[in-house]
């Protein structure tokens, strides 16, 4: 018998749940993903990109040529996609409309608001510049979930600093009371793959994860970056770039919520405290502070 | 006359629209580019400590942040007249090496291979363009391959850039002085690693797809053509006094010339500014001025002694002397594979320079006032940062980026810019599906999110001025 991806999954989280197993992942593997099952419409606001190519260097829980083909039917992600112009725009609107209320919106970056709605022009359709700000309110609320990636479409980032003249916004606020489900927000700069990849998966086999007060999953926003950072016993030192703990020059790890010092990043490669820079907070509300951390000027 | 309009232009950083009309023939008589996000980055750097410009502007572009870090602190540090230690340059030579070989493989393989072939029949890789697709079902399957383990190659880049620089997208540590990271002998051996996988896929793999591409689309060397003009900042230092793998230098009608910073200007008759146009980067300023009559991008048109010059791995290697066959589609290809090839083999010799466990970096704290350039290359061409800093804070902040170059929309001469100049005259067989501007647009690995523009002049009433920002 041959089962779709879906079937596969749903039994798969009754496996789990019945033998109170850790997912395996391997068995995901053998299933391809099929045309019918929930997809994902990535858009791309006021933004750098660093979220998409961050996810695309995911290695956990599965990499990207894995999650593709097999894990999530991405319908819309502009940066990846064969189609463009007229047909792009097309596959946008036909999949949202296929899909409707059952698709996954991803949000990267913020989103220029106000007067300024025409700093961010995602493409025409039919003829018709549609701006991101638009773009977000048509296909917002036909979405199952809503997933903000990234600090910038959370919180307003870096694409919201001061003095703001793009009067960008951010995914809920924009969104507030128009979607079927809270929005996930996935704070990073950018957003960390795992964080990214694994919150897609969970909403696929499970629904909305529980969330803290800025709407951040619980399961990787519930720790300060200080509290398992494996510098706290180490001494303080007066400047970057030397072996020690950074809270004298500002290191924002005492006040950040975020999972990096047991994921890190790109594969376990590194990640900031350890490459001898304080953490700049990037996952937090406030980011990017002025100045972005206290360091001592040294002159 | 009919018109073709792709909005969005996909497989790049950005948001990207291309407009050209055709002749009776079909062939392109006039074209326009045109970025589609306003960000009004330099505006945000104001008032700041100069050290923060390096985290800020590396997220103007996610897929290569390092060069605007490298850019942004070595305009801090030649007004501070510092220059960082060999360990130093060695680090930034790696990371910012790394960030090319992963742009560069992301671009052949992701960006530009889904103009010549079909890939999986699956979301997101259907409902491309069938036209004019010319390899058999075999090297399709091939390159289908090789499409999906080049994924695996360009992660393993950012990974090795990981090693040193704590993360990618976005580096924790390039920042004025040098580089924090005190490389161990594990990793200085886990980064060689990385470096002799990647070497071994560029030298077997991408070498043969890429020749397989240029000899089942040979045409495509009087493709694109453009105006042949080319520039370079330079990029790479080989040691401490200055060096570089990749010099600086302009090329016209094939021949190699001098760079001078002083011949740069910005002209903005096309852009949504209403700025003064036709200054200098240190003195322009930039108000926002969305719908301006005639206008039709967010993109500035920077140029060289008042003529349009294209930015890219084309220009490193000609003025190098690695590569001087022609300026065309796919001589773009042809030389992004050159040029990886010998980053990769040089960055074993840097790497063969790190002591480890000593110090990159050096505490040199913020300039009280001062104005000074930061010049380097991103993987798409030459970048820019132009600062100035009065009482400790940055006062002023101006970014070209490469893509401004090559993406720019006419001067106010009416020349057109870099991008626009090679769609012109182009022939598509069938406009309906006009794959021969996508493979135009795309040889020039365009990136909006770098065509960021920002800045205000010192004493001008902040309100006033929108800097500009990305026209992505
Ligand atoms: S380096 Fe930062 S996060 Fe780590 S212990 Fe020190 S203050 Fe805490
Ligand atoms: S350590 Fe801090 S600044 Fe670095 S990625 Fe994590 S949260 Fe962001």
């Amino acid at each position: 018998m041959r089962i779709n991806r879906r079937d596969f999954l749903k039994w798969s989280v009754a496996a789990v749940a019945a033998l109170k197993l850790e997912m395996d992942m391997d068995k995901l593997n053998t299933v391809m993903a099929a045309e019918t099952d929930p997809p994902v419409i990535w858009l791309l606001g006021s933004g750098c990109s660093g979220c998409s190519i961050s996810t695309l260097n995911v290695t956990n829980p599965t990499t990207i040529e894995d999650v593709l083909q097999n894990k999530i039917s991405m319908k819309y992600d502009s940066t990846l996609m064969a189609a463009s112009g007229e047909s792009a725009m097309q596959a946008l609107e036909n999949a949202a409309n296929q899909y409707n209320g059952q698709f996954i919106l991803v949000i990267e970056g913020a989103i220029p608001g106000g007067a300024s709605k025409n700093n961010c022009i995602i493409g025409e359709q039919n003829g018709v510049p549609l701006t991101m700000y638009d773009a977000v309110l048509k296909y917002g609320p036909k979405a199952k979930y809503v997933v903000a990636a990234g600090t910038c479409a959370s919180f307003g980032g870096v694409a919201a600093a001061a003095p703001n003249s793009t009067g960008c916004v951010t995914v809920k606020s924009l969104l507030s009371g128009k979607t079927a489900n809270p929005v996930v927000n996935l704070a990073g700069c950018p957003v960390n793959a795992t964080v990214m990849v694994q919150t897609l998966l969970d909403l696929i086999l499970t629904g909305v994860p529980s969330l803290d007060s800025y709407s951040r999953p619980t399961k990787y926003f519930n720790r300060t970056v200080h509290s398992v950072c494996p510098r706290r016993e180490t001494e303080e030192v007066s400047q970057p770039g030397k072996y020690g703990c950074y809270e004298e020059i500002g290191c924002k790890g005492p006040g950040n919520l975020s999972p990096c010092p047991s994921l890190k990043w790109n594969n376990k490669q590194g990640w900031c405290i350890q490459s001898n820079y304080p953490c700049i907070g990037c996952t937090s509300p406030a980011f990017p502070l002025n100045p972005v951390i206290s360091v001592s000027s040294g002159d | 006359m009919s018109t073709i309009k792709l909005d969005p232009v996909t497989r790049l950083e950005g948001h990207l629209k291309v407009e050209v009309t055709l002749d009776a023939n079909n062939a392109v008589a006039s074209a326009t580019v045109a970025g589609m996000l306003f960000r009004d980055f330099e505006n945000m750097l104001l008032n700041r400590p100069p050290r923060d410009a390096a985290f800020l502007t590396q997220r103007i572009c996610g897929v290569c942040p390092v060069p605007q870090a490298v850019a942004s602190s070595k305009a801090v540090e030649k007004i501070k007249g510092f220059k960082p230690n060999l360990q130093g340059l060695m680090l930034r030579n790696l990371i910012q090496g790394a960030n090319f070989l992963d742009s560069g493989i992301t671009h052949f393989y992701h960006l530009s291979l889904l103009d010549y072939i079909q890939g999986p029949q699956m979301s997101p890789w259907t409902g491309g363009y069938t036209q004019d697709l010319r390899f058999n079902a075999t090297d399709t399957q091939t390159l289908t391959n090789h499409y999906l383990s080049a994924l695996q190659i360009r992660r393993k880049a950012n990974e090795m850039a990981a090693i040193f620089s704590g993360k990618l997208p976005h580096a924790a540590n390039i920042v004025p002085g040098g580089v924090t990271a005190l490389p161990s002998a594990t990793e200085i051996t886990n980064f060689r690693n990385y470096l002799n996988d990647i070497q071994s896929f560029i030298s077997s793999t991408y070498q043969s797809d890429v020749n397989m591409l240029a000899s089942a689309y040979s045409d495509y060397y009087n493709v694109g053509t453009g105006y042949g003009n080319l520039l370079t900042f330079g990029v790479f230092d080989t040691n401490t006094s200055g060096s570089l793998l990749f010099p600086a230098g302009t090329v016209i009608n094939g021949t190699v010339g001098a760079f001078s910073e002083a011949n740069i200007k910005e002209y903005n008759k096309y852009s949504y500014y209403s700025s003064p146009s036709g200054q200098a980067p240190a003195s322009g300023t930039t108000t926002a001025s969305y719908g301006k009559s005639g206008a039709y991008t967010w993109l500035k048109s920077p140029r060289y002694n008042d003529t349009p010059f294209e930015a890219g791995p084309l220009a490193r290697v000609w003025v190098s002397g690695d590569y001087r066959n022609g300026v065309s589609v796919m001589d773009r290809h042809m030389a992004r594979y050159v040029e990886m090839s010998k980053l990769v083999s040089n960055m074993q010799t840097w790497l063969d320079q790190l002591t480890p466990g000593a110090s990159g970096f050096t505490n040199i704290g913020d300039p009280v006032s001062g104005s000074a350039s930061g010049l380097t290359e991103a993987p798409r061409g030459a970048i820019g940062h132009w600062l100035s800093v009065s009482s400790s804070k940055i006062s002023k902040y101006q970014i070209i980026t490469p893509t401004c170059w090559n993406a720019s929309p006419m001067d106010d001469a009416g020349n057109p810019g870099p991008v626009e100049k090679a769609l012109i005259g182009t022939q598509v067989a069938d406009p309906a599906q006009p794959v021969e501007l996508l493979r135009i647009v795309h040889s020039f690995d365009p990136c909006t999110g770098c065509s960021v523009h920002v800045m205000s002049p010192d004493g001008v009433e902040m309100s006033k001025f929108v800097v500009q920002p990305l026209g992505k």
